[in-house]
């Protein structure tokens, strides 16, 4: 079998709504954090497939920028969860809850 | 090369002026806090003046990465302008209160920049890092307060709900980019107009992702906990700022995607434009609290401005008409959006102004009791903002509806107009309560005291603005058209 563009976008679909479903239904804030990244991954992943698909470069650069602003993501959500963990002792998204009509 | 460089100089100096900022605060450790402010100041003033000296205008910086023109002119001056304001609203409660930090300056200065690239962006890569720019900046800001765990926790939602539509926008990029084989705006125009699954999925990807950051409905459940939970200055940034740059991004490319998608989203983003204001107006009704409740109104703003982008869209085969009808609906709203800046800003401002004696937001409207007797001036100018948000004459909200509705008119969708204006009487009722509470009621022993004149001063301002744009809004609205004209033609 040859695997072609759609095995890629077929992957990446699958990886994107595992990230959806990561933020969506997960309670744990670490995790959420986690199912961005798998979404903001399986982006990627599409872009190196239609990069390597259309022979041109400037998927392949968008990748890598994608990378910096994911870990940029990561280190400031992070940054505010340990915010949130010296104040609350705890980061389970059910608990964040001092917001409420 | 080198007039490429000149071309960017203003946000040049935002990019340098927010890393000298911060050199400075790290290191000349005997530097006060107002200094600091005014630093910051400084830089977005040197930004306006680097503006007036680029004034020749390209469409192809970098190789068609970025575009200036009388556009991209009008929205950062604009977007300076909300960080200006914004500074001034800061300084006073940073240099007294410790719970703030001084990295607001930086983050305020790169977020300026994220927008202001945001507006200028003809291609998906610098679009993406602009916004992702201005995201991050916005994160922190409204996780401020690290002592509150209401500031915190509203940056995280933020923070989460923001990154999780940036990765939707990210894969509307991506299909988008298959689809044409270009990150450039320019390469849409070769997508073909029965473009297919593909490209019908990317629009609508993108048009979530825009949605999230401009709170459009079904898309806007973070807004009231974020805006309750902000620093109030930071919340009139969000509020003005963010939706003013989403909606500049938006504009562009939407304007170059016509042809592509007039036929179905036209109607689509009218359906919404209808949720969006309605579910705003009808759920501010009910709120107590005064930032959640500009915070459904500002939802309901959301709404007219998309009702403003839906003229735009609208098929029509005469492209003479079209193109009188779409400048004058393009124009008008790049006036709403300064006009819904002018507005909310001050509102925020005051409410900022008030929470300053007390280390605690000001946001319960009953403790707005007897304003106009402690503090005449404030609840005057307050009293204008609400007068203008729900769109009285003749405040700069009136001239901004008005604007858009006549658009709407003249695009032939009566139906929606008589919409818009019955939302804007449902909307009358939760502004004018605050003008009622201030005014017929007494000063009560929790009421509310300001003391800063600095904010006092910027909301004065922005006040008579308001009324001053209100009885002559044609000058700048004549700006707005040729700022949306440079634009060129669709597609």
């Amino acid at each position: 079998m040859v695997i072609g563009l759609n095995h890629y976008l077929i992957l990446a679909a699958a990886l994107f709504l595992t990230g959806a479903a990561g933020v969506l239904a997960r309670r744990n804030t670490l995790i959420m954090l986690m199912g961005v990244e798998i979404m903001l991954c399986s982006v990627n992943i599409v872009f190196a497939a239609y990069s390597r698909a259309l022979g041109d470069m400037s998927g392949h650069v968008f990748v890598i920028m994608n990378f910096a602003i994911a870990a940029a993501e990561a280190a400031i959500g992070l940054a505010i969860l340990v915010a949130i963990y010296r104040i609350k002792r705890s980061v389970n998204a059910d608990e964040l809850n001092s917001l409420k009509e | 090369m080198t007039a490429n460089l000149m071309a960017i100089l203003p946000y040049l100096v935002l990019a340098g002026g927010a890393l000298l900022v911060m050199l400075v605060d790290s290191f000349v450790k005997s530097m006060r806090k107002d200094h600091l402010s005014n630093l910051s100041l400084l830089v977005l003033l040197g930004s306006l003046v680097a503006q007036q000296f680029t004034q020749q205008y390209s469409s192809d910086l970098f190789a068609g990465l970025l575009a200036t023109s009388k556009f991209t002119f009008y929205m950062n001056t604009l977007f300076v302008a909300i960080a200006l304001l914004t500074v001034n609203y800061a300084s006073s409660l940073y240099s007294r209160s410790s719970s703030f930090s001084s990295e607001f300056y930086p983050l305020i200065l790169l977020a300026t920049l994220g927008m202001c690239l945001m507006a200028a962006a003809t291609d998906m890569l610098v679009l993406f890092i602009a916004i992702e720019m201005m995201s991050m900046a916005v994160y922190l800001m409204v996780a401020g307060n690290r002592k509150s765990i209401k500031s915190v926790e509203a940056g995280f939602k933020y923070l989460i709900l923001g990154a999780f539509a940036s990765a939707i926008l990210l894969m509307g990029m991506a299909l988008l980019y298959g689809q044409t084989g270009s990150t450039l705006y320019s390469s849409f125009a070769a997508v073909s107009s029965s473009g297919g699954l593909m490209t019908s999925l990317a629009v609508g990807l993108l048009l979530i992702g825009f949605g999230f950051k401009i709170a459009m409905v079904p898309f806007h459940m973070w807004t009231p906990d974020v805006y309750d939970g902000a620093p109030s200055h930071i919340t009139g940034f969000m509020a003005t700022g963010v939706k003013a740059a989403a909606m500049a991004a938006m504009i562009r490319i939407v304007w170059v995607l016509i042809p592509q998608v007039s036929v179905v989203w036209a109607p689509l983003i009218g359906v919404l434009a209808v949720l969006t204001m309605t579910i705003g107006n009808l759920v501010a009704l009910a709120q107590s609290n005064i930032k959640r409740m500009l915070a459904w109104s500002s939802i309901a703003h959301a709404g007219y401005l998309l009702l403003g982008l839906m003229t735009l869209l609208k098929p029509t085969s005469d492209s003479a008409v079209l193109s009188v009808v779409a400048d004058n609906a393009g124009g008008a709203l790049l006036f709403y959006l300064l006009a819904y800046a002018v507005m909310n800003l001050g509102a925020f401002g005051i409410i900022s102004y008030l929470a300053k004696n007390r280390g605690e937001e000001a946001d319960n409207i009953e403790r707005y009791a007897g304003l106009s007797r402690t503090r005449p001036l404030v609840a005057a100018s307050l009293a204008i903002f609400m007068f203008s948000l729900a769109g009285i004459p003749p405040t700069i909200g009136f001239a901004g509806k008005f604007y858009i509705f006549e658009g709407v008119v003249k695009a032939g969708m009566i139906p929606l107009a008589i919409w818009g204006v019955v939302n804007s009487l449902l909307s009358a009722y939760y502004y004018l309560r605050i003008i009622i509470v201030m005014y017929m009621k007494d000063p009560e022993e929790s009421s509310y005291k300001g003391s800063s004149w600095e904010t006092a001063f910027a909301t004065s301002v922005l006040a008579i603005i308001s009324v001053l744009l209100g009885v002559i809004p044609a000058p700048i609205r004549d700006v707005a058209v040729a700022a949306f004209k440079s634009l060129g033609q669709s597609g």
